[in-house]
């Protein structure tokens, strides 16, 4: 490993399998990762219970806990910002994949409506064969991600159109499919209904430590998609042209990158529900603190995707007091004047 | 001029029919000579001339109401921003209205009439977030209008989800308000009905005025400055009885989108540009739209009755498709209407 200076003239990290790290990047990781670890332990102070941190640290190093602080922190607490940190990442790293493939710097699971048709097959699923494995839950996620994704590419493709045409088109296939999810919703049992409405706002509510393990595998292969994707997406990032020249097999992996990034989606919507303007908050924080490429750009935004939720999540739930407000609901709130932000920029660069 | 005055005696002939039907049929089928006797001779003592006097017909009438206010909101709007997309619901006004009235229900525990008020208020703030937004995202040079029609979109989003906000903050009150804010016509809304009904005549008043000058507006603004049009007052007159007309009819029940994007484009083919006709036509189907959408929410899916704007929603998003594909993703597409 040895410290040398890439072709523009920034300093680089450079391993003997040649694996190069930017040592920007490497920085904006560590401080991405450091924001989360403190946000972190200030999510594990709010709340009912007195307790936080330290007794955590105090009960991981062999002290006693009482049951009611053991409870809230590795019962409640912990597992809500564990799930919220990995659906988050997953949600981010979706987008900034759909926004290199798209060459569309606003891609967003959630404004193009991948997120609402993972929801409504979901809700189908259960509405119509109630009785049906609760495995095949993510199985539908996924159909109904790939069905949305398939038919936004057959609405908006062929045309070399801007990428707000696309994105007005992503909203009007979410209004639709918000109204069916409300059709249906008359349709579920009064007690499935509610739960089913939290759900629907993107909440936090339902964590417990065996959902931690229901979406672990999920993000354990989000690395692994980030490891296997991220230089093709750089390709992506100079267009079609450019990236076929470059040897990227753009036939072949398109379709496979899709598929990954509404894979990613779809286990997010599966374990907390849609967290719209999320993946496009994300990635775009993430190029703030380091203009990253590549490998880096998904890790890069998948840290400030966890980081958005976890930090959302703490506000809302220091301001909110016992209000319960839904994360969904909150990233909204804080979403909309971000993307106003973010599309002002971007007409101030375009100009 | 004579087919297109056919088309609007058709229009109205086909507006009575639908109200017909509306008082019609239901849970309880009433017979026609039945409904006319209802109206004409009410009869105290039959539950049938009670449910058709008490029941259907508030509710045909909020239909008729909200349909013609929405519908001719639609017209006059994609005229003025030259914007198919363009209606009281893609541009922020009913998003508007709607929070504006739980924000003043729940904070300041408004009544009726003051939310009716804040209806009104809403709505305007809620147009003028629009076009601020356009104007922040610096895209209002885009030729045409994107931009305004995705601020209205993301306002609405936020609006909406602020609203939801206060919502879960009380969640006794929520159940009287998660009918409303879907949209909901219903007979239980009819003493709002009596509150607002006079905005909304106002609105109709006001547009049919200037319908002349607004006409030659929205054909060019060199032309109407010749014929010696005062633009800026014709334009501001004619969004000012839109916008409020529009907020009355949220505050009365609730948002109902699908009406005003749709009916000036069904309109528009027969009856062509000028308003004189146009909006007469255009409130009228409007009406229809919402006595059938009414109608259908709450026969199509027994025993369950379907929120009328649920259903509108969705008819209303997969022509909301349609036009963008349309208009802004098939090349060579040309953005006029």
């Amino acid at each position: 490993m040895t410290l040398t200076r890439a072709t523009d003239g920034k300093p680089v990290l450079l391993f003997s399998s040649g694996l190069q790290i930017r040592i920007g990047n490497l920085a904006a990781a560590g401080f991405l990762g450091l924001l989360a670890l403190a946000l972190t332990a200030m999510a594990l102070q709010i709340g009912a219970t007195h307790t936080g941190l330290f007794d955590l640290l105090a009960g991981l190093s062999g002290g006693a806990l009482d049951p009611d602080q053991a409870f809230a922190l590795l019962g409640v607490r912990l597992p809500r910002i564990v799930i919220g940190f990995m659906a988050g990442w997953m949600v981010a790293m979706a987008g900034a994949m759909l926004q290199s493939l798209a060459r569309n710097p606003l891609a967003d699971p959630g404004l193009f409506g991948l997120s609402q048709g993972s929801m409504v097959v979901i809700m189908l699923l259960l509405v119509f064969v109630p009785e049906a494995p609760r495995g095949l839950i993510p199985v539908a996620a996924l159909a109904g991600g790939l069905a949305v994704a398939l038919a936004l590419i057959w609405l908006a493709g062929g045309a070399r159109s801007s990428g707000l045409a696309i994105l007005l088109m992503g909203i009007a296939v979410d209004t639709v499919l918000s109204s069916v999810t409300s059709i249906l919703i008359l349709y579920t049992p009064k007690e499935t209904s509610y739960s089913l409405s939290d759900w629907l706002a993107g909440s936090l509510f339902q964590a417990s430590p065996t959902a931690i393990l229901a979406i672990g595998p999920w993000f354990v292969l989000s690395l692994v998609i980030a490891f296997l994707t991220g230089r093709a997406l750089k390709s992506y990032d100079m267009g079609d042209e450019l990236a076929q020249a470059l040897g990227e097999p753009v036939a072949r992996s398109r379709p496979l990158i899709l598929l990954a990034a509404v894979l990613l989606s779809s286990a997010a919507v599966t374990a907390v529900g849609p967290l719209i303007f999320l993946g496009v908050m994300a990635p775009h924080l993430a190029g703030f603190v380091s203009p990253a490429r590549g490998r880096a750009r998904l890790i890069l935004s998948g840290l400030a995707g966890g980081v958005l939720v976890v930090g959302a999540d703490c506000l809302t739930r220091a301001l909110a007091g016992d209000i319960a407000l839904p994360l969904g609901l909150s990233l909204t709130i804080l979403g909309v004047p971000l993307f106003v932000i973010t599309l002002r920029l971007r007409a101030l660069r375009v100009r | 001029m004579r087919p297109r005055w056919l088309v609007l005696v058709l229009i109205g002939l086909a507006l009575l029919a639908s109200l017909l039907a509306n008082l019609a049929i239901g849970a309880v089928q009433i017979g026609w000579s039945d409904v006319l006797a209802a109206l004409v001779r009410f009869d105290p003592d039959s539950y049938d001339h009670f449910v058709v006097v008490y029941q259907r017909l508030p509710r045909a009438l909020i239909a008729i109401y909200t349909g013609a206010l929405m519908a001719v909101g639609g017209t006059v709007l994609q005229g003025l921003t030259r914007n198919p997309l363009a209606s009281p619901s893609t541009l922020g006004i009913n998003a508007g209205a709607m929070l504006f009235v739980i924000v003043g229900a729940y904070t300041f525990d408004l009544g009726l009439t003051a939310q009716g008020i804040a209806a009104l208020a809403g709505a305007v703030f809620g147009f003028a977030s629009c076009l601020s937004v356009a104007r922040l995202a610096g895209l209002s040079r885009d030729p045409r209008g994107l931009a305004l029609i995705l601020s209205g979109a993301l306002v609405s989003m936020l609006f909406v989800g602020i609203a939801n906000a206060f919502l879960l903050a009380d969640p006794a009150r929520r159940t009287d308000f998660l009918g409303w804010i879907t949209g909901n016509i219903n007979h239980v809304y009819a003493d709002r009905l009596a509150d607002f009904w006079w905005i909304g005549l106002l609105s109709f008043a006001i547009l049919g005025a200037i319908a002349r000058p607004l006409t030659l507006v929205m054909l060019g603004q060199e032309k109407a400055s010749s014929a010696g049009v005062n633009i800026t007052w014709v334009t501001r007159a004619a969004l000012a009885a839109v916008t409020l007309g529009a907020g009355s009819a949220v505050a009365i029940c609730g948002p109902i989108g699908f009406v005003g994007l749709v009916v000036p484009h069904i309109v528009r083919p027969f009856i062509g540009a000028g308003l004189g006709l146009a909006l007469p036509a255009g409130a009228m189907t409007g009406a229809i739209f919402c006595l059938i959408g009414d109608l259908v929410a709450r026969q199509a899916f027994t025993p369950y009755v379907l929120h009328t704007g649920v259903l509108m929603d969705l008819i209303g998003g997969i022509v909301f498709v349609a036009i963008v594909r349309r208009f802004y993703l098939t090349p060579g597409a040309r953005g006029e209407t």
